[in-house]
């Protein structure tokens, strides 16, 4: 902290001087920026859960709130998905990523400053733009709605972030590069490429027709694909071996699933206008890049598996584990199942239904947010030097949250492909003729008991939110134990069976 | 040994391939995309909306109608829009050339809107909108076979409309005659259309494609007829020159 | 698609692309950055978090043994 920022660009040691620095140390280096990114981060998942709850709800009891503007389905729903998109998920991914930047560069946190400005420059911000959203702002364009007047306080709250992470993965004295800094290297790198790519081709010189439509998916796919993506699979790399004790099974293979991941997923996006009026060649590109992705989703399967073998019972004490193994698992299968749903014939049926909802959650919340949630479990411990105050607590939000994913994914998996079949395929008449589609009014109809299955699932997930963050909120506000340098669960694992 | 240069090297190069063939590839193709002059009519196509059906876009977009409607008609044989009605021939690139904001849509929780103008027209097309606004549920519903009653889950627009004290002659925009007895207003007071509300239906009552414009009518190639699929229809491309038209 | 684009804009710029990845390959496997991947895996630990011993195990611990009332 007492850095000048002209003394941290100059290299102060080569790394054969460089005294190794405390793990411990370091942790405590990162406590205010990712206290304060958690904090935010949970704020937002609890406010992204009450707007989704509305939503749901209002899904299939219109007249429900049917009467305000600022709540309007319409809005309510966007203010949900960038809610928890950019409040947060990216305020998660910020905090792991600056605790696990300054981890393998073993380098103390400098500059704790420019970081917390940026936490601050990120969150006011969104509260624009959601605030915008809900006033009636929204751009309507899927991902990028957050009003043009809010979206520089982003970029400036990027553009330190990113200055921060260059500074602190230039200067550390760790002479590798573990796999998850080069996921969070990509993608520190990429989200401001494409964020600003889209913003100025959609908003400020709008492009031409439906290439809008292709800049659109480009984005809102790669904003996933190459944001929230390497940050989990980063942080999977990481906590796996580090809570079990035993490195990745073939670091060979974690480099060859990074580079093809690199590779395809940037082009998958388009497999959302799969049919629509934009070129054919475009569209096949998409469905073939969504195809490869394949590759780096069994490589990474297969080398997460091979690492967990013969330590599973260590999902019994660590909930970390519990939530990454969840989050790993859910990895392998919404890639398959997207690159499954960018067949042509399979797109003719499952688009423009509840089955994208379905694909959206199960990346986004099964893959993404339970890793987000157990980085969250071992993190904060060793910032704050304190226990979970309540074990209880997280058992509760492990098993409502996982129960809630599996029942809200598979009603809208199920659904959206029922509702895919009556909306989409023609039934064939006894004489083997083409009959008449299915009337509009009976697909929704159809549609609604899987409407229903949502909201009750979602409630199940909104219980687990309130738990965890009430837990998160005790441990802050408890008193830390005096003479404490280490949190005591951590510590003490002798028992578990270890890694062989 | 540091690598660094190498990945970023990458990380750089896999966005920016990309980018290039998405994005940059299809921006030059299209650049040139022009309206087509139709001599029979003495006009363009696709012709810009008027102003009014502009303002009731931002309508459309500050609603959100976008993530229940898709705002595309899919080919024949690929889905079934056309026999749906929601078009005569899937939509082309054209379509959308003056549009500064493009609504393709992702979801169709309802129909697709991209012809609706065709299916609702005219005095009474804004008389239905109004009353679908008003109160979708009463409006659209159905009876499935179990014998429960489905009303539409579209979300009602009641904060389009405004009550008013009627102040000497009644309004000309009131529409309380259109709605049911039991959404009547208090005596003395009317139930009129904000202009938010008119916007959006000149918005809804403009979308409407041409049918398929002559240049690229002329470069459809007509299969031999296929016993399944029946002759094509005139005015539709059939499956097999959808790379043309594109 | 114009002929033109194919041949004069598409082509060379894929031919230019394709090499240009593998020209990096190449020069990362002559310096040597490929060989010893494996040991990679070891770097996130250390003396504080050795390899071998588990670090989290919050759940499920095992209860204290009870004081005996006498
Ligand atoms: C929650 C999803 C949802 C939202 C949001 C929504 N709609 Fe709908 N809409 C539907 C459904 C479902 C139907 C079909 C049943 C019916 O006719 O109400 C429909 C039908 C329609 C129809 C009739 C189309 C036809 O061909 O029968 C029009 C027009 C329409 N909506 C316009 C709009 C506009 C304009 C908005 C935004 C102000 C909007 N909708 C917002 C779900 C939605």
């Amino acid at each position: 902290m007492s850095a000048t920022l002209t003394e941290s660009l100059r290299p102060t040691a080569t790394p054969e001087l460089a005294k190794r620095v405390e793990l411990s140390a370091i942790d405590a280096s990162t406590r205010g920026p990712v206290l304060y990114f958690l904090g935010s981060s949970i704020l937002w998942l609890i406010l992204g859960t009450v707007f989704a709850l509305i939503a749901s709800i209002k899904m299939h009891a219109p007249e429900f709130l049917g009467d305000s503007e600022w709540l309007t389905w319409g809005r309510v729903r966007t203010a949900h998905l960038n809610a928890v998109a950019f409040g947060w998920s990216v305020n998660a991914s910020f905090a792991v990523a600056i605790w696990l930047m300054a981890r393998l560069a073993r380098a103390e946190v400098r500059h704790a400053g420019m970081l917390t400005l940026a936490a601050v420059f990120w969150n006011v911000g969104l509260t624009i733009g959601i605030f915008g959203i809900l006033a009636g702002d929204s751009t309507s364009i899927e991902w990028l709605e957050i009003p043009p007047y809010a979206t520089p306080i982003l970029f400036v709250a990027y553009a330190l972030i990113g200055a921060w992470a260059l500074i602190t993965f230039r200067f550390g004295r760790s002479q590798h590069i573990y796999v998850s800094q080069w996921y969070i290297l990509g993608a520190l790198f990429w989200f401001p490429s494409i964020y600003s790519v889209a913003q100025v081709m959609l908003l400020l010189e709008p492009t031409r027709g439906t290439v809008q439509s292709l800049v659109n998916w480009w984005f809102a796919h790669n904003f996933i694909g190459l944001w929230l993506t390497p940050i989990g699979v980063g942080a999977i790399y990481y906590f796996l071996p580090k809570v079990l004790g035993k490195p990745i099974h073939s670091y060979y293979l974690s480099i060859l699933g990074f580079w093809s991941l690199a590779l395809f997923y940037n082009w998958a996006g388009v497999h959302h206008l799969i049919g629509g009026p934009v070129p054919v060649w475009v569209q096949t590109a998409g469905i073939a890049a969504s195809f490869m992705m394949v590759v780096p989703v069994l490589v990474t399967a297969i080398n997460h598996h091979l690492t967990m073998v013969g330590s599973f019972s260590a999902l019994k004490y660590s909930p970390t584990l519990r939530f990454i193994v969840f989050g790993a698992v859910n990895y392998t299968l919404t890639s398959l199942v997207g690159s499954l749903a960018s067949m042509r014939s399979f797109s003719e049926v499952v688009h423009f239904t509840q089955h994208t909802v379905a694909h959206a959650h199960h990346g986004l919340y099964s893959f993404f947010t339970m890793v987000m949630f157990g980085a969250v479990y071992y993190i904060v411990p060793r910032v704050t030097l304190k226990e979970w105050p309540s074990v209880k607590l997280i058992s509760l939000h492990f098993w409502t949250v996982a129960i809630g994913n599996i029942a809200m994914i598979g009603a809208l998996t199920i659904g959206g492909i029922e509702q895919g079949i009556n909306m989409n395929v023609l039934p064939t008449n006894p004489d083997g003729t083409a009959g008449e589609p299915m009337a509009f009014l009976n697909v929704m109809a159809q549609t609604l008991k899987w409407l229903e299955w949502r909201t009750y699932s979602g409630i199940l997930i909104t219980v687990g939110h309130v738990a965890f963050a009430i837990n998160f909120a005790w441990m802050l506000w408890q008193p830390r134990k005096p003479g404490i340098t280490q949190p005591a669960l951590f510590r003490n694992a002798p028992d578990m069976e270890v890694a062989r | 040994m540091n690598r660094a240069p190498l990945i970023f090297l990458g990380i750089f190069f896999t966005v920016a391939f990309s980018w290039t063939g998405i994005v940059l590839t299809n921006h030059l193709m299209y650049a040139d995309l022009q309206p087509v002059f139709d001599e029979n009519e003495g006009r363009a196509f696709p012709q810009p909306l008027p102003g009014d059906a502009l303002r009731g876009k931002e309508v459309y977009r500050d609603l959100g109608c976008m993530y229940c409607h898709s705002q595309q008609v899919r080919h024949p044989g690929f889905g079934t829009d056309i026999q749906r009605g929601w078009g005569e021939r899937g939509s082309v690139a054209r379509d959308y050339i003056h549009e500064r904001r493009v609504y393709l849509g992702t979801m169709r929780t309802g129909p697709d809107l991209r012809n609706v103008g065709a299916r609702f027209a005219g005095e009474g097309g804004r008389n239905w909108h109004i009353q679908h606004f008003y109160n979708p549920t009463e409006v659209s519903n159905v009876t499935l076979s179990n014998g429960r009653t489905y009303g539409s889950i579209m979300p009602p627009y009641r904060f389009l409309f405004r009550t008013q004290p009627i102040i000497g002659e009644p309004s000309p925009r009131s529409v309380q005659h259109l709605l049911p007895a039991k959404d009547q207003p208090p005596v003395g007071h009317e139930i009129v259309l904000t202009q938010r509300g008119e916007d959006l239906i000149a918005y809804l009552l403009a979308l409407k494609d041409p049918p398929l414009y002559p240049e690229e009518a002329r470069r459809v190639y007509v299969p031999p007829a296929q016993p399944d699929r029946g002759e094509p229809r005139p005015g539709t491309a059939p499956e097999s020159t959808r790379e043309v038209l594109q | 698609m114009p002929e033109w684009f194919l041949y004069f804009v598409a082509m060379p710029m894929a031919v230019l692309i394709v090499s240009s990845a593998v020209y990096a390959l190449y020069w990362a496997s002559k310096k040597g950055q490929l060989r010893n991947l494996e040991e990679g895996a070891k770097v996130i630990f250390d003396e504080e978090e050795p390899l071998g011993k588990p670090t989290d195990q919050t759940l499920n611990q095992p209860k204290p043994p009870k004081k005996k009332n006498r």
